[in-house]
């Protein structure tokens, strides 16, 4: 008999299994020819980090969940900063 | 079968076909737009390791995956500097 933390281990694992999906699937469907699409895209992707954060807090790996969510978001602001001031000017 | 390999192996699933859609976004014509998809790349590639280091028992996985976390991060945000100018 499975116990109850196991249940909701695996009730997280594939909640954040269809965030990941979903996620996939958001990336993809705009077209490219769309103004400002990168920061669409950079937002999608918020979603999987905070879910793969969640995911790795339940596979026993803190370590890596909380190095990834102090890094994250000055990774993106990074991208969307270098967008802005370099290439969307050329 | 246990339940939570189920789910594991559901989760790995979806994180293979992340990566290719990540894939596909990196090769798109602009350089923000291939920083942003390896960007999510790299967190997919970890939490797979993660994945496989829980369900066959490789402990160097953890390792490769701890590496990956927080160089990951780091090369996005200096290619990004190089990118602002």
């Amino acid at each position: 008999m499975t116990d109850i933390i196991t249940l909701i281990q695996s009730a997280i694992l594939i909640i954040v299994a269809f965030l990941v999906l979903l996620a996939a699937y958001g990336i993809l469907r705009y077209r490219d020819d769309i103004e400002n699409v990168i920061y669409a895209r950079i937002h999608i992707l918020g979603v999987t980090d905070v879910a793969l954060i969640i995911a790795l807090i339940t596979l026993n790996a803190p370590l890596l969940a909380v190095a990834y969510f102090i890094l994250v978001p000055f990774a993106n602001h990074a991208v969307a900063n270098g967008y802005y001031y370099g290439e969307e000017e050329q | 079968m246990n339940i939570l390999l189920i789910s594991e192996y559901i989760l790995l699933g979806a994180l293979a076909i992340f990566a290719v859609a990540t894939i596909r976004i990196t090769t798109r014509k602009k350089i923000a737009m291939a920083l942003v998809g390896l960007s999510g790349l790299s967190i997919a590639v970890a939490t797979m390791l993660v994945l496989v280091q829980n369900i066959y028992d490789l402990a160097f996985c953890k390792d490769i995956a701890t590496a990956l976390v927080f160089l990951g991060p780091v090369g996005t945000i200096a290619f990004a500097r190089v990118l602002r100018g």
